[in-house]
């Protein structure tokens, strides 16, 4: 298609949608006067829709939309806000398809961004995805690239159950070719190597790819297979076992603390393999246990450097 | 369900319906029939009932807890209420909601919530979505008058009132929330007063009064299609338990259920249908019979469901 950033690449995305979909609509904060500025002058304000702070309300009210036959993209500021809407994503949102028996489908998209590296502090730079982990029928998508951007969010209007987008604003000046076609949620396979295999999503992919790319200026080409998973749940399990397979040494990474989420899911998922299919044990590298301070949240997340040594310390 | 030759004696019989159904299942449960909560709607018939009367096709309703007579006039019958209730293999949603939230979608009965006040958000939606489509629809959601302390009642009129929605809010005031009486939980009994600075029309309404109410909710739909959602605030009185999990919660309590029982809307009903010449007590008699006999059969038919006759 064409070179976007991750930025530019979710903003197509909702102008496309917009364009292919009638029965879409968008609802959030400061949409016509600020952030959808442009959106707006094509689409009107009849689909999208300024609101003040009722994000709970509006989680509500685009399930009630649902029921209808309308999609409805839901326009968080940011992740942490998700804590306002809990009940309205678990409750409503995630499980109307199944009270329903299927007769009412629920393509809601809640777009929740990541917002570290802001100076939000400790309520304005949790990612938030983990806390979500345990709700059955509920998307979670956390792009980590341009093209993950685009066609997760595609993917997710299509879907019968709400999907929450986790797009990580760290990342938004990246770019990236976006593909032709939608892989329909399948991870990728973002750098190819043969000796050990890194899962992650969202920045803890694109800190992965940046890994293997240094370690391949270091002179270790070929040595980092990455698997970019898009979707965290569900999980595209036969890209994350052949990826492992291929290596037999995994290093997960998740941006987050490590109690709950996909990494300790898949070091689990891992364990319907042979143990002949591992060199090493999988191991995990993940966020601290603790909460981030606004002044600098870096020494409590992963990084290059520290994804660098990891694999430089598997692979002896 | 348009007004039409008749309404008088199905805001009657509707009501009975409900009354004698959650009658049954009440004994069914405790004689170890079904496992089913009930929720008993007694003495606050009219409400579900003469609103949903006064809807009309299209229109969508939210049931709350305390609503079987909303299933019952939007026409869902006893048998296939039944089958949600007690997991036949034929009911429609499969028995997977709790049977008060039971939905039938394409007949306008929408799943509710269990979270007090979340399902006025999906009914602000559901009239968002009439909105859009402008095909003079409304949106009308049931809740009991705790639901004043849920955030989601005040977002949902709070952006229902700036979009102009075709929103009808239906709250049925009893004065209590559960064992606690409404005094030691808020500030004053009627709620419209809250509703209105939103940008709700209001009305108080005799919850036990099913004219009172049918023509509140017919102005009600009138103006929510015009452009300004509504909130009826119902008063009435919980002549039942809370649940059928449980006994009488609320100490000396007597006087005041004795005192309601001579509101109560069957009995205001009837009353009407006989001053006006339309039935007599005889047909009261005749009906009550009728209906029983054929809640005894939906609930054969149901069991013969399950066991596969």
């Amino acid at each position: 298609m064409s070179t976007l950033t991750y930025r530019d690449a979710v903003g197509k995305a909702l102008q496309d949608s917009m364009r292919d979909e009638s029965k879409l609509i968008l609802i959030g904060q400061n949409l016509t006067a600020h952030s959808l500025k442009t959106l707006a002058e094509e689409f009107g304000e009849r689909r999208i829709r300024d609101t003040s702070v009722s994000e709970s309300a509006m989680v509500g009210m685009a399930v009630g939309a649902a029921m209808k036959g309308w999609k409805v993209v839901v326009m968080i500021a940011y992740a942490d806000i998700a804590s306002v809407c809990h009940k309205a994503i678990v409750q409503s949102a995630a499980k109307l398809h199944y009270l329903t028996g299927g007769r009412l489908q629920c393509p809601v998209v809640i777009r929740l961004p990541i917002a570290r590296f802001r100076g939000h502090g400790p309520m304005g730079n949790e990612v938030a995805a983990s806390w979500f982990y345990n709700v059955p029928d509920l998307n979670i998508a956390m792009p980590g690239s341009a093209d993950e951007a685009y066609w997760n969010f595609r993917e997710a209007l299509r879907r019968q159950t709400p999907t929450l987008f986790f797009e990580d604003r760290s990342i938004h000046d990246r770019a990236g070719e976006i593909a032709m076609k939608n892989s329909a949620g399948k991870a990728r396979i973002t750098r190819s190597g043969n000796r050990l295999t890194i899962i992650a999503a969202g920045r803890a992919a694109a800190l992965a790819e940046d890994a293997a790319d240094q370690l391949a200026k270091e002179g270790s080409r070929d040595a980092l297979e990455v698997v970019s998973l898009g979707f965290i749940k569900p999980l595209d399990r036969e890209t994350i076992f052949g990826a492992a397979r291929k290596t037999g040494r995994v290093l997960i990474i998740q941006d987050e603390p490590p109690w709950s989420g996909y990494a300790p899911y898949i070091r689990c998922l891992l364990d319907e393999l042979p143990p002949s299919s591992f060199a090493i044990a999988p191991r995990i590298i993940s966020g601290a246990d603790e909460y981030l301070p606004y002044w600098d949240e870096r020494p409590f997340l992963p990084s290059v450097e520290g994804v660098v040594a990891a694999v430089k310390e598997l692979l002896k | 369900m348009n007004v039409e030759a008749g309404l008088e004696w199905r805001l009657y019989k509707y009501m009975l319906v409900t009354r004698l159904f959650e009658e049954a299942c009440i004994r069914w449960e405790h004689e170890g029939k079904m496992s089913a909560q009930v929720f008993p709607s007694r003495g606050q018939e009219a409400i579900a009932v003469g609103a949903c009367l006064a809807m009309e096709k299209g229109d969508t309703v939210i049931p709350s807890f305390r609503t079987r007579g909303a299933m019952v006039a939007m026409g869902i019958s006893l048998v296939e209420q039944l089958r949600e209730i007690m997991h036949s293999p034929l009911a429609a949603g499969g028995s997977r909601d709790a049977p008060h939230h039971s939905s039938w979608p394409e007949r306008g009965v929408m799943p509710g919530s269990t979270m007090i006040g979340g399902h006025l958000a999906m009914a602000g939606g559901l009239a968002l979505a009439m909105q859009l489509e402008g095909q003079g629809q409304v949106s009308l959601a049931f809740f009991g008058d705790g639901t004043l302390g849920s955030g989601d009642l005040y977002e949902t009129m709070h952006i229902a009132g700036t979009w102009s929605l075709p929103l009808v809010l239906v709250c049925e005031n009893n004065g209590w929330e559960m064992a606690t009486p409404w005094p030691k939980v808020r500030k004053q009994r009627a709620l419209a007063p809250y509703a209105a600075p939103f940008g709700f029309a209001t009305r108080e309404v005799d919850g036990n009064d099913p004219w009172d109410i049918y023509h509140a909710a017919r102005w009600a739909r009138a103006t929510a299609v015009g452009g300004q959602p509504v909130f009826l605030d119902c008063i009435t009185f919980r002549s039942g338990t809370y649940s059928s999990h449980f006994g009488e919660t609320r100490p000396g309590i007597e006087k005041e259920i004795a005192e309601w029982e001579e509101r109560d809307p069957l009995k205001r009903m009837a009353g009407w249908l006989i001053d006006h010449g339309l039935a007599s007590a005889q047909d009261f008699e005749r009906a009550r019979e009728d209906e029983e006999q054929r809640i005894q059969k939906a609930f054969r038919q149901v069991i013969a469901e399950i066991k596969g006759i």
